[in-house]
């Protein structure tokens, strides 16, 4: 059961859950291979990715699997060496630059600003590709702005400067810029890594409120397949940049994967919910 | 519910009340204020003695004032209308140089805040990204190698005749737009990252004022190797309504164009990533934008030569008053800029008078220190 059979998924535009459920996607990826120009190695090489529409998927993998470059991949930041990325049936090269920062949204994993900049500007700057060269401020930009600092739960530190936030805040303060882009899709790199808990599980609810309050469609690198399998509507599993299983929580979540992808020794347990409790880990030559 | 008070609260952000704030129009205000200041002073002291009343009435003087023949003469470089002697020696010669400093002043200040968001690095300057060196040696190149060839372009009605000086910003820009593209060039590794642009700066930096060096043992006088000289320090010494005419324009343009800019820089600010996802094609942007920062930096080279310290520090004083909102800050740079160099350059002519010393000298001797002060003071200093 762990190890899906990929080109079962590739034969079909609609594609099936575990459980024969359809799934509309919102962002596919095909055949899609990723490297960095400055060296040959293929980082990211799966053949059919799905981020399902108004749901909110965790992708998850140890460290160098490849998250943050498929990532950079599903959002055009990286021009891939083979295969495309649809949005809604559509390649993403095909839109313009602002057209597609209208329609997906991406926040980086490290976000660095001035430090004098107040928490409402930065939202601001999420309008950007609403906005003409030489455009002002319109009321459709602060309807946007006022309405992600309320989602994002920061409308208290709206002249607050970012530099003088806590990490939790300033990531907050930084959802908050993404929202105002009002785009459908959000690709979120590791939101909660340099986070502790209390402001890991804010972020994490803001997203998931965020999702069911506006059904945007969400794809989130999390590096906690724990908190990854409680919070997500589907997992993507990567090993070595390919794909290792695709789908909801309860299915892709087995003691296999923890040993197989995360190298983990692990018991699952799924009821009454699903737990994950890594035992300890496994010697590096398993394979 | 998502929108339940959002209305309400609408009407009070930050954005409403914009970024023209109260302190912003002061800073302005005392700007101009210094640079007037300065400037009057400028005008009442010199060879010629006059009383300073005297002086500040050749400045009011309405005979010059409004007499558009007279502005025509200083814009146009046609001939002078007659005007008493004071008048001639204030507006002929003591205050043209007041405008040059003004003109240069803010050039090297808007240009400097360009280059520090461009490569998001506080300690990047025309000087450092190589610019000035390219613009100077291009510069030197024309004053020694081709000095004052009048070339002359027939036209239908007439002939065109300039001199290779009045082609000196040109000359300036492309001088410094090549120093540019080399140093962009050899930081290109897929995208360019603040530090491998600052050390590729130093590098072409080094190469080219190697050259320069090299220039001076081409130079057959003494009067050129001093002139020269003058050139590579900064020196608004001797400068007149020529210069006024030849900075005006593109010191002018690239302003406005910084101005204008300024929401570009201030998403470049964010970094590149949050900029390319945002929608923003960062390489482009940047690129156009450190045109107009080569542009402004140029102008101000070829009329006043290389002065050092003056990109790099006046950004940061605009920005500890202002605050790091380039709207602001490129605005603030306008009007600090000339306040800056107006009194740096009375420092300059009126200091040890009767000799003169150039203005780069005064900018370095004091800048420099005043930096050294900033990044002790400053915590954290390098990345913007």
């Amino acid at each position: 059961m762990a190890q899906r059979d990929a080109s079962h998924e590739s034969d079909h535009d609609r594609i099936t859950d575990t459980n024969d459920v359809a799934v509309e996607s919102a962002v596919v990826a095909d055949e899609l291979q990723l490297s960095y120009p400055s060296s040959d190695e293929t980082i990211v090489d799966v053949a059919r990715l799905d981020v399902p529409e108004g749901a909110v998927t965790a992708l998850v993998g140890p460290n160098g699997s490849g998250k943050s470059t498929l990532l950079k991949g599903l959002s055009n930041h990286l021009a891939p060496d083979q295969g495309d990325v649809r949005l809604w049936g559509e390649s993403v090269d095909s839109f313009g630059d602002k057209a597609l920062a209208r329609a997906l949204g991406v926040l980086s994993q490290k976000n660095e600003s001035p430090g004098t900049i107040t928490v409402e500007d930065l939202a601001y700057h999420g309008r950007y590709p609403h906005r003409g060269f030489f455009e002002s401020v319109t009321d459709a930009d602060r309807e946007a702005v006022e309405r992600a600092l309320e989602m994002a739960g920061v409308e208290h530190l709206r002249n607050s400067e970012v530099g003088q936030l806590s990490g939790g805040q300033k990531q907050l303060a930084w959802i908050a810029m993404v929202l105002a882009q009002e785009t459908d899709v959000l690709l979120l790199d590791e939101p909660t890594t340099f986070l502790d808990l209390h402001n890991q599980f804010k972020v994490l609810e803001t997203v998931r409120q965020l999702n069911e309050r506006t059904e945007v469609t969400v794809a989130v690198v999390l590096h906690d397949v724990a908190q990854a399998a409680r919070f997500a509507d589907y997992l993507i599993a990567l090993r070595d940049g390919q794909l290792y299983d695709w789908g909801p929580p309860g299915d892709v979540v087995t003691e296999q994967l923890l040993a197989d992808v995360f190298g983990v020794e692990a018991t699952v347990e799924y009821e009454p919910e699903l737990q994950v409790l890594p035992r300890r880990a496994l010697p590096d030559d398993r394979n | 519910m998502a929108s339940a008070h959002s209305d309400a609260q609408v009407s009070e952000t930050a954005e409403d009340r914009g970024w023209l704030t109260g302190d912003l129009v002061f800073f302005c205000l005392a700007c101009t204020a210094v640079t007037v200041f300065a400037g009057l002073i400028q005008v009442s002291f010199g060879a010629f003695t006059m009383t300073i009343e005297q002086a500040w009435r050749a400045v009011f003087n309405p005979q010059v004032v409004f007499n558009l023949n007279a502005w025509e003469a200083f814009m146009f470089g046609t001939e002078l209308p007659e005007m008493n002697r004071r008048s001639l020696i204030v507006w002929n010669i003591r205050l043209p140089r007041v405008f040059v400093a003004a003109i240069v002043g803010a050039s090297l200040a808007v240009s400097g805040a360009i280059f520090q968001a461009v490569t998001r690095n506080e300690l990047a300057s025309p000087y450092v990204l190589g610019v000035s060196s390219g613009a100077g040696l291009t510069v030197l190149l024309t004053l020694v190698v081709f000095p004052s060839v009048t070339v002359a372009i027939p036209l239908l009605f007439g002939t065109f005749t300039f001199n290779t000086t009045s082609l000196l910003p040109l000359l300036a820009a492309l001088g410094g737009t090549i120093a540019f593209l080399l140093v962009y060039g050899i930081a290109w590794k897929g995208g360019t990252s603040p530090v491998r642009l600052v050390l590729a700066g130093v590098i072409v930096n080094m190469v080219f004022q190697s050259l320069q060096r090299g220039l001076f043992f081409f130079a057959d006088d003494l009067g050129v190797v001093q002139s020269a000289l003058a050139w590579i320090t900064g020196s608004l010494t001797g400068t007149g309504w020529e210069q006024v005419r030849l900075a005006i324009i593109p010191a002018t343009i690239a302003i406005l164009l910084a101005v204008a800019g300024a929401r570009q820089l201030n998403v470049l600010l964010l970094g590149e990533r949050t900029a390319q996802s945002l929608g923003m094609r960062v390489e482009r942007v940047r690129f156009m934008l450190s045109g107009v920062a080569i542009l402004a930096a140029s102008t101000a080279i070829a009329v006043a030569g290389i002065i050092g310290f003056f990109g790099l520090v006046v950004p940061h004083v605009v920005r500890i008053v202002l605050g790091s909102d380039y709207r602001r800050l490129v605005i603030g740079c306008v009007f600090a800029g000339p306040a800056l160099l107006v009194v740096a350059d009375v420092g300059a002519r009126l200091a040890l008078s009767p000799v003169q010393i150039p203005v780069g000298v005064v900018t370095g001797v004091v800048g420099g220190p005043y930096f050294l002060y900033l990044m002790r003071k400053q915590e954290s200093m390098g990345d913007l």
